[in-house]
């Protein structure tokens, strides 16, 4: 696979191995001088990778950690378990949808689940996956939904993390949530409080347009009835495009409402794409009961989308970010998170957790077995080191004054954020 | 046919169904097969009586009902297109009042249920309703009819087979008021203070939890209506009040003593264009309803009616721990059964 447009070399390091590419080479150490950009990143692409973290000197924080412990707190004193809508993870981090994209629906998300249910961090199951590649098929199946689910629960300890399913408008005919539900296979989940929801409205890789994905001829004409097929292509290859379905602020709030009313036991997520009216529509939801928002930038996406959409529609994550301020709710944020500066950075902006895409089927693509597993520990690394020296000992503590945009004066609004507790 | 004058009656709250054969060769079986056909014969009386047309329901289509909470409906090969067994025969309800004004079928429905509710001793995956439809019916009049059917058919099972409520050491006087007077109405409002009252949590926003219900019913000697459901419990076709947007024009009636909901009715939503956007509301795909969607925009009449539970209603006759004990080859949710 490969992934464009993705600092997709770096992704590979991490993923071979793990927490040691959070430096340069340690055989270069006390031997080069090394300056800003010496991580040999390419340029800054959008906002939140100009934004810079800029610790303070005074740090009361500190003070009270230091209080705590009765010692000087290191980095390793920060901790990392976060509420993420509803369920607890051993991180601020979860593994996004990856889509019914050939890749994503493949093998390679199940090995990714695997290593999401070992790390205790919450997994999205994509749209589209039990449309196309099915449910349940063979009892001893190695793809299709339930077989991630299977792979999950093998590997998570007993309380941490979550299983969260999406739906979106074709799906309504699969009825994967009520098939979900009423299936004995999800009682593990259900019993322990791990089952969730996500109600698709959107996706950063094409707001305002559905999920669109190449199949090959055989395939599309099984699920012709649900999508539009366009043959655009000489080869054995044709354009499947689904709906996004038609949403207003009365839809969207009586959708979720439904959601709660039909699934008690669940978690219910909602995913927006970045829509201009991005704050009405989180506020929206969560005012409905909504356990987390997630609000995909338009630089996400394991989606693939036309030329114009990845080069001119939607708003960055950055500005997304900006428009929702304080939320009223668990907010997540996904759009080309892989290192711990970008995810500090969303954290402090109001986000509770990130989501990992790409880099996620990029990592798992490298290394199977343990390459998830690495590039997270690399980015956990990260996000400790960067919340320590902010004088912060929680990623629920990191707020807006932690971030400086180039160009704006002081320091961004330091507005309290919202917190679930954890339980 | 000889039936032994008195049967020991297990508790079955925590049981699940026997082996078919012991569960079809049980005097508990037999009796409430007895009852139950005098509760379909009253009914049909009664609601032919009051002018009621009797139509046979439909057993699979291109769609079904998709108004139950949480239940997954069962998908047959249609020469090779995916068809729905009938979760409910709403859609066709609505669509039949071309043929009749009032109408009604004893229908059987489908819904696989979340497996939780093999508990709640009030679900089984295969059931069977009453379903009466109204044309140009308001909500009191669905409720005015459910109330009377209700009583109609109590009053006549008593009278018809009382040998078979002894059986079951079933008292008569547990239905006394029942049959003696009008039948109790709140609003889903009331019924969430009540239950916050019995320090039970009840959302607001949501149907009446299978907890909940029991509690409440427990508390009274009488059936009784709850109304005016949130929008957001219920499905499409329940029209939204218009003086009191987000409450719906619908109704449940529930049993005493714990047996809980027998009913759920509504007037029914008959525009176009606000049925079209209720499917989205409810996360439905208006393309797959084209059949019903064409009818009502056509145009039906306006409507009210209701589906009364037949296993339920006779649970409630015969004082049985659970439903399946009431149906003759029950499937409790999630298990495997014949």
């Amino acid at each position: 696979m490969r992934a464009g447009g993705f600092p997709e070399e770096q992704v590979r390091a991490r993923a071979r191995t793990g927490a040691a590419e959070a430096f340069p080479p340690v055989e270069s150490y006390g031997h080069e001088v090394f300056g800003q950009n010496a991580s040999g990143e390419a340029q800054p692409a959008d906002e939140l990778d100009t934004a810079r973290l800029v610790p303070p000197v005074f740090m009361p924080l500190r003070l009270e950690k230091l209080i705590d412990l009765g010692r000087e707190p290191l980095q390793s004193d920060v901790d990392l378990t976060t509420a993420v809508g509803g369920f607890t993870s051993a991180l601020p981090v979860f593994l996004s949808a990856f889509g019914s994209t050939r890749i994503g629906s493949s093998e390679v998300s199940v090995a990714a689940s695997r290593q999401a249910g070992a790390l205790g961090i919450p997994m999205v199951i994509g749209e589209n996956v039990v449309p196309v590649t099915g449910y349940r098929r063979e009892p001893d199946a190695t793809t299709g939904m339930l077989a991630r689910v299977r792979a999950y629960l093998d590997e998570a300890g007993p309380s941490l993390g979550g299983v969260v399913v999406q739906q979106s408008t074709e799906d309504a005919d699969a009825e994967v949530w009520n098939l979900v539900y009423s299936d004995p296979a999800a009682e593990p989940l259900l019993a322990s409080g791990r089952l969730g929801f996500e109600l698709k409205v959107g996706q950063g890789a094409k707001p305002g347009l559905g999920g669109l994905t190449v199949l090959d001829r055989a395939t599309a004409a099984r699920v012709s009835e649900q999508f539009a097929i366009d043959d655009l292509w000489s080869g054995p290859g044709v354009l499947r495009s689904g709906s996004p379905g038609t949403f207003t602020d009365e839809i969207l709030r009586q959708q979720i409402r439904f959601m709660r009313n039909n699934f008690p036991r669940a978690r219910i997520w909602v995913k927006l794409h970045p829509g201009r009216d991005v704050a009405q529509a989180a506020a929206c939801a969560w005012e409905a009961g909504a356990d987390a928002v997630t609000v995909d930038g338009a630089e996400g996406g394991t989606g693939w989308a036309p030329r114009a959409f990845l080069d001119h529609v939607g708003l960055p994550l950055a500005e997304c970010l900006r428009r929702i301020g304080t939320p009223s709710g668990c907010l997540l944020a996904t759009g080309r998170m892989w290192e711990g500066g970008r995810a500090v950075k969303a954290l402090a902006l109001g986000a509770t957790a990130v989501g990992l895409g790409r880099a996620a089927l990029t990592a798992v693509d490298t290394d199977p077995e343990h390459g998830l597993r690495k590039l997270v520990e690399c980015l956990a690394f990260e996000v400790q080191l960067l919340t320590s020296a902010l004088g912060k000992y929680t990623p629920a503590a990191l707020s807006g004054e932690d971030v400086w945009f180039p160009g704006r004066s002081g320091a961004a609004d330091p507005a309290p954020r919202h917190r679930e507790s954890l339980t | 046919m000889e039936h032994a004058t008195s049967v020991v009656i297990e508790p079955a709250a925590d049981r699940r169904p026997p082996p078919l054969a012991e569960h079809l060769n049980s005097d508990v079986t037999r009796a409430a097969m007895l009852i139950q056909q005098e509760v379909l014969g009253a009914a049909r009386a009664f609601l032919r009586g009051e002018g009621f047309v009797e139509m046979l329901p439909p057993v699979i289509g291109p769609v079904t009902d998709p108004g139950a909470r949480g239940s997954k409906q069962v998908d047959v090969d249609y020469y090779g297109h995916k068809y729905k067994v009938m979760s409910s025969g709403i859609l066709y309800k609505q669509a039949s009042l071309l043929t009749f004004e009032k109408l009604f079928y004893i229908a059987p429905n489908v819904r696989a249920e979340p497996v939780e509710t093999c508990n709640t001793q009030r679900h089984l995956a295969e059931f069977h309703q009453i379903d009466v439809e109204i044309a140009n019916g308001t909500r009191a009049d669905a409720m005015g009819v459910a109330e009377r059917l209700l009583t109609y058919v109590v009053r006549h099972a008593l009278t018809a087979v009382p040998e078979q409520f002894e059986l079951l050491e079933r008292d008569p006087l547990a239905f006394a008021w029942l049959l003696s007077g009008p039948f109790g109405v709140l609003s889903h409002r009331e019924a969430v203070d009540e239950l916050h009252l019995l320090g039970h949590p009840q959302s607001p926003d949501a149907e009446i939890a299978w907890t909940g219900e029991e509690l409440l019913s427990r508390q009274k000697d009488r059936p009784f209506f709850v109304t005016d459901y949130p929008k957001g419990s219920r499905g499409f076709y329940d029209r939204e009040s218009t003086t009191e947007p987000g409450r719906l024009r619908n109704f449940d009636l529930l049993a005493p003593e714990g047996y809980g909901e027998l009913v759920s009715g509504s007037e029914r939503e008959s525009d176009y264009a606000t049925i079209v956007t209720r499917m989205r509301e409810t996360g439905e795909n208006p393309a797959k309803y084209r059949w019903y969607l064409d009818v009502m925009r056509q145009g039906v009449p306006r409507s009210a009616g209701f589906g009364m539970g037949l296993e339920r209603l006779t649970r409630f006759l015969t004082g049985l721990d659970a439903v399946w004990q009431v149906n003759a080859y029950p499937k409790v949710p999630g298990e495997m059964a014949p």
